[in-house]
This record gives C-alpha cells, structure tokens and sequence, in this order.
C-alpha cells in the first residue's frame, strides 16, 4: 500500500519531467512522444532548417540562450557576492541585539522574503530610474539603466534574506565563550572574526552561496522587470515559449536536470568520503587509546539491495523496452531524419499546390462587396475621431 | 612572573540586581586563591570582572596596583579557563595552545616550540597534531590550561575547570593543578562550589556568598575559625545548637538550648551578648563517644536512628531530646559494634572544638 502510494507520488513529481526528457531525443518539431519521428541529438547540437526554411535553433546554435545563460551566471555570481556577505553581517548582528528590540530586527530582517518578486523588481527600478535621472549623464546613469546592474541588486533583497537565516540557524548553535577566549588569549576583534567567526561560518557560507547562486539562477518574477532590455535565462525560455514551444527546450531542461543530479551526486559522494575518513580516523584513535584488540575485528559488510530497487528496475524495463522499439523499428540515425524530412516537405509541397490551384480572386482578397480595408486599424487615421478628446496630458 | 590582584569595593549589577556586592580582597601574588561560593553566588562574575569581560558597576579592579578599568581582556595581564572550557574545535590541540602566539604574530618555527614545551608541561608530547574532540576530558583540561599558560599571564583564572570530570580524574586534576601552579609561580585564582577542591590546593580561600564574601583567610582557619553561620555550614559540614547566651567567660560563651547548656568558642571579631540569639557549631568528627579517662566539657545526649558506612568513616544520625538532628562520624578503627539504631547514648564535645556566633541563615536550610 505504502509503495504504490510513494510510486504515485513519485510519478506525479518526476512524471513530467521525465515525458519531457524523452521529447528532447525526438526529432519532431513539438516536443513529442507519440507520433515518434527518429531518435536524435539534433535538439543538443544544430537544431534544424525547416522545410518551410525557418530556423529551429538547437540548444548548441542558439545564441539567445547562450547570452542569456551568460548573463544569469554574471548575475548569479553578483548575488552571491552581495548576498553572503549581508545575510552573514545580519545574521552576526542578530546575535548582539537583546531583547524585544531582537524580535523587531529579526521580522524586519526576514521581511522580504514576504514581498512579492515583481513588487521587488518593479520598485527597484522606480529608483533607479529616477537616480540614473539625477546623475545626468555618466556612470550612475549608466548603472542606474544597466539591467544585470539592477537584478543583481532587486534579487539581493531578498536572497540575502535566505542567506541571512542560514546564518542565523548556524550561529544559534555557536558558542559565544569562544569569541570571549580568544579575546582573553589576546586576539583582536578583527582576528576573532577571521580566526574563530568565519572558520565556524564556513559550512554556512558555502551553503549560503549555493542557495543563493540558485535561487538566483532560477529566479523569474524579479527579473523580468529589472532585467530592462537584457535577458537572462529564465526571461529568455519564458519568451521562446510565448512563441511556441521547441525541443530545444526540452533538451536545456535536461540538461540542467542532468547537471543537477551530478552535482548532486558528486557532492553526496564527497561528502560520504570525507565522513568515512573522519569515522576512521575516530576509530584509529579509538584503537590506539584502548590498545586492545578486542575491537580490532574486521567487520566485513554483507551485500545489501538497495531500497530503490524497484524504481531503478522499472525504469530499466522501460528504457530497454523504448529503446528495442526504437531500433526495431529503424527510427533512429540520419536516414530516419532524411526520411521524414522528405515525407513532409512533400506533404508541404503537396498544400501550397493545393492553395495555388484554389487562387483567390482580387475582389475576395481586398473585402468582397463591403470593399475598403475591414480591419480597425484605420480607426487612428481617422483625424476626426478624437476630435473632442482633451488628449493625453 | 606574577602580579598582585586586588579588588576594591567592587560591586556588578545587572539591573537593579548585585551580582557582587562591595568585594574586597587582595590577592598576593604566586598565590593560589581560591573563591568558594553556591551556584549563583556571583563567582563567574567576580572572575568576569577581574579578565576584563565585565566592568565593574562600582570599585576597581587592580593588576599589579594598576587601575584596570577600561582596559579590555585582550590587553589585561589575565588568562581565563572557561567554566565549558571553550577549546576552539576546529583547530589541532597544537594550533588551539598556540593561539594567542599566533594572535601576535609570532612565526611558525617559535609557535611549534613553544606548543611543544608546553604539551610537555601538561604531560601529552606528541599529541598535537589531535583534534580536540579526540582527546579525554582530563586531556582537554589541561589543554586549557596550556593554552592560558601560552600567553605567559600573570595571573591564571580558572572557572571551575573540574566540574566536568568525573572523582577520580578530579582528584588527579586537584594534584596537577596544584604542581603545574608552583612550576610556573604565577598568581592562580579558582573558583569552585566544591569545598574540597578549595581546601586541598589553595592558600587562601574567600567564601562568597549572594555577591558578598563572608569571609577571606587560609583554609585551616575558615575551617576550624568561621566567622559566620553561612561558612561554618558551607565549609565542611556542622551540626547548630539553637539557644541563647546565658553567660560568657573569657573567649568563651556559654549557650542554653532546648537540650541543656553548651560552651563554646567565641570570634572575637562578632561579639555577642548575654540573652542574643545564637548558634553553636559542633563538626561531626569533633562529637565522641566518651571511653574511660576521657573528659569533655561538653556532654549531649542522643538518640540514634540511621547509620551510614563510608569507608574512612561511620556516619550516625540521632536526634536530641528537641528533636534536632544532628550527625557524627567515628573512624572505622573504632569499633562501634555496642551501638545500634534506637539506643540512647551520651557523647562529648570539646568547648574548643565548637563554635559559637550570632543567629543567622545557614547554608543548607
Ligand atoms: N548577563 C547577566 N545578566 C543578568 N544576570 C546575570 C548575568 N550574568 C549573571 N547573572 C546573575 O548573576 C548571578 C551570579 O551569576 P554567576 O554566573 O556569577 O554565578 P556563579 O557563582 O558563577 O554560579 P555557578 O557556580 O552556577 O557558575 C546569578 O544569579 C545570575 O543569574
Ligand atoms: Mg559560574
């Protein structure tokens, strides 16, 4: 019971994005699975020229994207340079105020993360529009229009505030007396922060980093308003999938997922490395204080299945299974592309021959008998109309 | 080196609460002085005060009779052993004891061998590259103390560094503390709520009590010579004897109780007068059970009611005709086989072996 109950979680949680990782390997122009055209990386690397020869971009040609993924990491980076360093200076100053004022400082402090994000991008905009307006020409009107400039400072608002309450959670567990001792054996304020403070932070500061750099990354509401005339990754796949949506899509999304699972992984193994290192050396010292073997018998560790094995077999089955259609099939390799190609180029073919032979007469395209232009966009042409309309002031 | 401390009329408040109230005492240098106190008595606050970390509300606190007010713990001739230790753990046992070299700039070369000497001192050559975490309360405990030892202070604070260990250790701990002191011939100033620890290793002990020291002098005296029912409770244990003074001849005082008339020992410092309300101490160990030929000028008549076997001694508890209680304790060697719970008998106390003073709260109610 409790296993379907996870399995039906699990679908509804990852179900969409792995239907949409299968799209990315479809040749097909919409993202796709069931009329499968051929297996492909076409959406990793060129994309295509349609037969109509329009250009669908692929992830690799695709310079929107690349400019925009360039512009979230430069942003991305910003926030993490401004964000630690006031979630950290926050969080310490959290620690030196007493009493009811400590409540007040701490609402106010976590406020923003309250605020909506567009309220956030839009006023920072406001102000800055009417700096840059003070400053005339020069570097403050430069800065004060410089999109990547002003969504690096509306996401800090607010991502300094997640950054602010890791900090908080890892100072509550800090011991003050140790600020006090080094003081007592002669450090300066200076060294005690350097020395003590940041050394204790640094798990926190890491992780503060991450979150931000993502939280940046990832970040839309914001940005779309203080990103000005530039764009950043998040800005660009929401205009792309204003005018449709591509598999190149589908193949930057898993992408992205691709390298989330790595590093993902790669930090866990780290992190279990690091451990394991740390238990041994725990129990060298364990062993060399007792100096008896007793407890120097190796354990040999017996072979365990995994709990997700049920999980990793289904989707095995089901990898095997779409794959042996797929060469089954032949629905793979460049003849497969060439061959749909053809199929709808012909078909294309075969649709402007049947528009050609059904030729509109002149009456029927200029309106038929009501003739004149039908559309409304004559109405401002028209100098009468806003004849007793004071105007726009 | 050592140097001089002295506190004059310092008072700290918090609030409208005194911390300490109007302490005076002044420590000599290469002294081991020890502050003995209940919870809560205010000690950390007084050590606070005196390592900087705590300005006085009132009084001055002086180092070598230099005023330290506003002068920061950094600065200060002082090095404190946190009540929690306070070992950074994110540092080797080495860097934690170089620290405050480290702090000064002194170079790599000067901070190892310096370390080294130091872990010699503390009795854990080649244990330095080890990780605080993987050493042993009592191997922490003096790690602590070489750190402070590291800065070459003047004067050595230490909070209760003990608390944490279990008997045995402190009682090695107790030893070693006390031959660290007189190798390195600093000024120690202790702190504990544990009368033993302040008795066996100081020179001197102040018993403080709610802020105020009740009393200042060298164990044997605060012991054998209290000056207030609070130390005479406090220290070592006491059996009161409630009554009125009916009569005084000498140094001595004569009490009526509920259960008969004692004569005991005045302070000269409190004195007391006929018909004042008044307590005699007698010590457990000062009670007896007379044998042939011995003469007390004391006798108390009991009743037994529990026994209590603790290895070096026996432990009765009785109760006097008024129904206070009231506690003796016989060296093993002696047999007290005759005596049983329930049997009535009379024991002997020497008038110089008591202790009279003025009516006041004890520290155990
Ligand atoms: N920062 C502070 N603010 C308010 N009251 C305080 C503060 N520090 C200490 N006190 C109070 O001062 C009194 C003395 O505290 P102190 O820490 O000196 O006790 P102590 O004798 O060291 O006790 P213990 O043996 O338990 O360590 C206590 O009643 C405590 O509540
Ligand atoms: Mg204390």
């Amino acid at each position: 019971m409790m296993g379907i109950y996870i399995f039906i979680f699990f679908a509804y949680l990852f179900g969409p994005l792995i239907i949409m990782s299968i799209t990315a390997f479809n040749s097909a122009e919409f993202p796709s699975i069931t009329p499968w055209e051929c297996f492909s990386f076409r959406w990793f690397n060129e994309g295509k020229i349609a037969y109509d020869g329009q250009h669908l971009a692929g992830l690799l040609s695709d310079w929107r994207l690349h400019d925009g993924i360039i512009s979230s990491l430069i942003i991305g980076a910003g926030v993490v340079t401004l964000s630690v360093p006031i979630g950290m200076a926050a969080a310490i100053v959290l620690t030196q105020v007493r009493s009811q004022l400590r409540d007040i400082y701490y609402s106010i402090s976590i406020m923003p993360v309250l605020f909506p994000g567009v309220i956030i991008g839009i006023s920072t905009v406001v102000l800055w529009d009417r700096i840059a307006g003070l400053g005339g020409e020069g570097f403050i009107s430069d800065i004060g229009r410089n999109g990547i400039f002003l969504t690096i400072l509306a996401q800090t608002c607010f991502i300094s505030t997640y950054c602010f309450l890791i900090f908080v959670a890892r100072l509550q567990r800090f011991d003050q007396t140790q600020e006090e001792a080094a003081l007592d054996l002669g450090a300066s304020q200076t060294q005690v922060f350097f020395k003590i403070l940041v050394p204790y932070l640094s798990p926190a500061i890491a992780s503060a980093a991450v979150i931000a750099f993502l939280f940046s990354f990832e970040n839309y509401n914001t940005t779309v308003f203080s990103i000005l005339s530039d764009q950043t990754l998040t800005t660009v796949i929401a205009s792309k999938v204003r005018l449709g949506i591509s598999p190149a899509l589908s193949a930057l999304a898993l992408t992205i997922i691709a390298l989330t699972i790595i590093a993902a992984v790669t930090y866990e193994v780290l992190r279990r490395r690091a451990e394991k290192r740390y238990a041994e050396s725990q129990e060298k010292f364990v062993k060399e204080k007792a100096a008896d073997n007793r407890i120097n018998k190796k354990y040999k560790a017996g072979f365990k299945i995994p709990k997700g094995i049920t999980a990793i077999l289904l989707i095995v089955v089901f990898a095997t299974y779409g794959a042996t259609q797929i060469v089954k099939n032949d629905l793979y390799g460049q003849s497969c592309i060439d061959a749909a190609d053809k199929e709808k180029k012909s078909k294309f073919l075969e649709q402007l021959q049947t528009l050609e032979s059904n030729e509109l007469t002149d009456e029927e395209l200029s309106g038929g008998s009501l003739g004149g232009n039908q559309d409304y966009g004559d109405i401002f042409g028209d100098p009468s109309l806003f004849q007793d309309f004071g105007g726009f002031d | 080196m050592s140097a001089d401390v002295e506190l004059s009329d310092v008072s700290v408040t918090f609030g409208s609460f005194y911390a300490a109230k109007n302490v005076n005492v002044k420590v000599n240098g290469g002294e081991f002085f020890s502050f003995l106190g209940p919870s809560g008595c205010g000690k950390t606050t007084l050590l606070r005060a005196i390592s900087g970390f705590q300005e006085p509300s009132e009084g001055k606190v002086l180092i070598d009779n230099k005023d330290m007010s506003g002068i920061g713990p950094n600065k200060r001739p002082t090095a404190l052993i946190f009540q929690n230790l306070a070992l950074f753990p994110l540092m080797s046992v080495s860097e934690n004891i170089a620290f405050s070299l480290e702090v000064r700039g002194v170079s790599k070369e000067e901070r190892k061998k310096r370390a080294d000497e130091l872990l010699e001192l503390i009795a854990l050559e080649g244990q330095g590259e080890k990780k605080v975490h993987q050493l042993s309360g009592g191997q922490k405990q003096r790690v602590a103390i070489a750190r402070a030892l590291a800065v070459e202070p003047k004067v050595l604070l230490l909070d209760e560094p003990l608390s944490a260990l279990d008997l045995k250790l402190r009682q090695r701990m107790r030893t070693e503390l006390r031959e660290i002191q007189k190798r390195v011939n600093i000024t120690f100033i202790y702190i504990t709520h544990d009368q033993g620890e302040a008795l066996t290793m100081s020179d001197r002990i102040a018993v403080m009590n709610e802020g105020e020291l009740e009393q200042i002098g060298k164990c044997d005296e605060v012991y054998n010579n209290p000056l207030t029912p609070f130390v005479a409770t406090f220290v070592g244990e006491n059996n009161p004897l409630y009554g009125k003074v009916t009569g005084i001849e000498g140094d001595k005082a004569q009490i009526e109780t509920a259960d008969g008339q004692y004569l005991a020992m005045m302070n000269d410092s409190k004195k007391l007068n006929i018909g004042d309300e008044s307590i005699a101490f007698v010590r457990p160990e000062s009670l007896f059970i007379p044998r042939d030929g011995d003469s007390f000028d004391n006798k108390i008549d009991v009743n037994i009611e529990s026994f209590e076997f603790e290895g070096n001694l026996k432990n009765f508890y009785a109760r006097l005709q008024s129904g206070a209680k009231i506690k003796f304790s016989v060296p093993n060697a002696i047999d007290t086989s005759s005596i049983s719970s329930g049997s009535s008998i009379a024991l002997g106390f020497d008038s110089s072996k008591s202790v009279i003073l003025p009516k006041a709260s004890l520290a155990i109610d």
